[in-house]
């Protein structure tokens, strides 16, 4: 008996030390009963934004508010970095922790792969920079992600904006490069799981001049990706389509960029052939910051917003989907990134998210002074 | 003489402060600033040249200092990493407190109060949010004004009545037509809708500070300690309310300090 009394301390310290381990290895909230999302629109996407998110119930959250708004889809950031901090070493606990949430709460993940780790890349260069003779080691990665993921994630991104220099880790832009990079990521993703769909592109829509410092005017960029045979390895098109101080409605132009340039995107598609190929809207949206010259009203954002959901709906069969950027930050960027979101850092729903959560349950959409709202 | 500050503060702190330093030796001060906002910045037409609020207080302060202000174009969203970066001295361009960058940047004393206001007509009866009790109460759709609005709903159980429009102009515009007892926005909006002929007047203290400050290097003690007593100095002798009246308004944008 007195053995007994004095194990009791060390039972309970191995009791409490077992939990602590728990809560490091998994996540500490409970998931649930599988939910559905409701909506009348199942293209309808939101681009969430959790890479540094570590907090597992705002995890949690942010998927339950996504769902709760009527969207379907989220497009999310996996960091090569992050998930393979060594040369074949994985670690998997946050991409983990990201897709189950994301898929108890009902939702398909669409995943954007890129952010090169310091051992793939030179000294000093940004972690977006990856030279020809990291091709392979991005390829594994991305192999080893689908593999990982198979039946969870279907759907993922190669790179990001590649015709930014930025994107490019501050290089001269490269269709061709790009090209081959698609390429052997393809070829990677599908030795791991042939049903995956691989997609290409990402281009940011600009307007860049021929030959600029900065970057590629993403019409001439997905040319020179067919030139250099990239057509056979992408599955869909990922497309950026922000529509800045124009209604979802401006014609398309070339020399225009507005929510409909994805329709241009789309029409070099069909030159080259893939006029049977998705698109994917992985980025789009309107901004309402009150001092920057690319943002519009709050109220305008929201009639356009839903407006733009609609419309990718009603008139265009080819795209799959359309995620807006961005549903919510970590923390305010103090920028005026902070006036793409959804809802506050603190999961406050702003007016845009109760607008597009109206559309989303088949009610009507009350904007003032906006154009009349699906 | 307060050069002469400038240089014995830099003998008393040495090196710690080398944006002081910099500015004591060179004699120009270098000010970031994105003229897109206003009337505290933008770009005169007719003249290429900046102007505003922002632009004559910087040169206000550079007077009292004795050296020459030279204003930097910097994108809104750089502007705070440039002077982490000390690209520029410092950042002035109706900038809030960006508490979380604490670590890289220092903040002075506020110059301007811009944030979220009740106002009312004159001669109304409302003089705090406490009187709002089935009152119609207007902002623009989607904005800061918006969400205190659907707090202070929430706060008097649904007993308040939004009146939602499409822009700061229309919510102020709406008491006017008699659609409205109040409005909640910012206070910049109201100054600017008060010197173009509107008659509102704040009722309260604002429901949301969000005062505009100057933002220098972290690790320039001096440089902060000597903003401030400018601020402070401006203050006293009537210059800040010169410049508030002339591009905000009468007696609009004080900081009540």
């Amino acid at each position: 008996m007195g053995k007994l009394r004095a194990s009791i301390p060390a039972v309970l310290a191995l009791l409490a030390a077992l939990l602590l381990l728990g809560r490091g290895q998994r996540p500490w909230v409970e998931f649930g009963p599988q939910q559905h999302v409701e909506t009348v629109n199942p293209k309808l996407a939101v681009h969430t934004r959790l890479t540094d998110e570590v907090e597992p119930w705002k995890v949690q959250r942010t998927f339950e508010m996504v769902r709760e708004m009527g969207a379907s889809w989220v497009v999310e950031y996996f960091l090569w970095a992050a998930h393979e901090p060594a040369r074949a070493v994985y670690d998997w606990s946050h991409a983990d922790l990201v897709v189950d949430h994301a898929r108890n709460q009902g939702l398909t993940v669409i995943a954007r792969l890129g952010y090169v780790p310091e051992w793939a890349r030179p000294p000093k260069t940004s972690p977006l920079y990856l030279d020809k003779t990291g091709y392979d080691a991005y390829a594994r990665f991305v192999g080893a992600f689908v593999r990982h993921f198979k039946g969870r994630v279907k759907h993922i991104v190669i790179w990001n904006e590649p015709n930014l220099s930025q994107e490019w880790g501050y290089r001269p832009v490269d269709p061709a490069g790009y090209a081959e990079l698609l390429r052997r990521a393809y070829l990677a993703a599908k030795e791991a799981d042939p049903d995956v769909v691989v997609l290409g592109g990402a281009l940011a829509p600009t307007l860049a001049p021929p030959g600029g410092e900065w970057a590629m005017n993403d019409l001439d960029y997905l040319q020179a990706m067919y030139d250099a045979g990239a057509g056979p390895y992408f599955d869909g098109l990922a497309v950026h389509s922000y529509g800045w101080t124009f209604d979802p409605e401006q014609p398309p132009s070339p020399d225009a960029v507005n929510f409909r340039r994805v329709e241009l995107m789309r029409d070099v598609m069909i030159r080259n052939g893939d006029a049977d190929k998705p698109v994917y809207i992985t980025e789009a949206g309107w901004n309402d910051h009150p001092r920057w010259t690319k943002a519009v009203r709050p109220a305008q954002r929201a009639a356009y917003t839903v407006q733009a959901y609609a419309k990718a709906l009603r008139d265009w069969p080819w795209v799959k989907m359309i995620a807006t950027w961005a549903f919510r930050y970590p923390r305010p960027a103090g920028t005026y990134q902070d006036y793409y979101t959804f809802v506050d850092g603190s999961f406050r729903p702003k007016p845009i998210y109760l607008a597009v959560q109206e559309y989303a349950h088949g009610k009507g959409v009350q904007v003032p002074g906006s154009v009349a709202t699906p | 003489m307060v050069l002469a500050a400038l240089a014995a503060g830099y003998l008393l702190w040495g090196k710690r402060d080398v944006t002081s330093a910099r500015i004591r030796e060179s004699g120009v001060w270098r000010v970031g600033m994105d003229p897109s906002f206003p009337p505290f910045e933008s770009i005169d037409p007719a003249t290429g040249r900046p102007v505003g609020l922002d632009v004559d207080l910087v040169n206000a302060i550079a007077a009292r200092w004795g050296v020459r202000a030279e204003i930097v174009g910097v994108g809104f969203d750089e502007l705070v990493d440039a002077v982490a970066a000390r690209r520029v001295d410092s950042a002035v361009s109706a900038l809030p407190v960006f508490d979380w960058r604490t670590q890289e940047v220092g903040f002075s004393a506020p110059y301007i109060e811009a944030g979220i206001v009740l106002a009312v007509p004159r001669g109304s009866s409302i003089r705090s949010p406490d009187d709002l009790t089935g009152r119609r109460v207007a902002a623009e759709w989607g904005s800061e004004g918006d969400a205190q609005v659907r707090e202070l709903q929430r706060r008097l159980d649904g007993n308040l009545e939004l009146v939602l429009r499409e822009s700061p102009d229309a919510a102020m515009g709406a008491i006017a037509r008699g659609e409205a007892d109040a409005v909640v926005t910012d206070a910049v909006s109201l100054a600017l809708f008060n010197k173009n002929g509107g008659d509102l007047g704040a009722a309260g203290a604002p429901l949301r500070s969000d005062p505009y400050v100057v933002v220098v290097p972290a690790g320039s003690p001096l440089l902060l300690a000597e903003l401030n007593r400018a601020l402070e100095a401006l203050e006293v002798d009537g210059t800040m309310a010169a410049l508030r009246e002339r591009w905000l308004g009468p007696g609009a944008g004080g900081t009540g300090q």
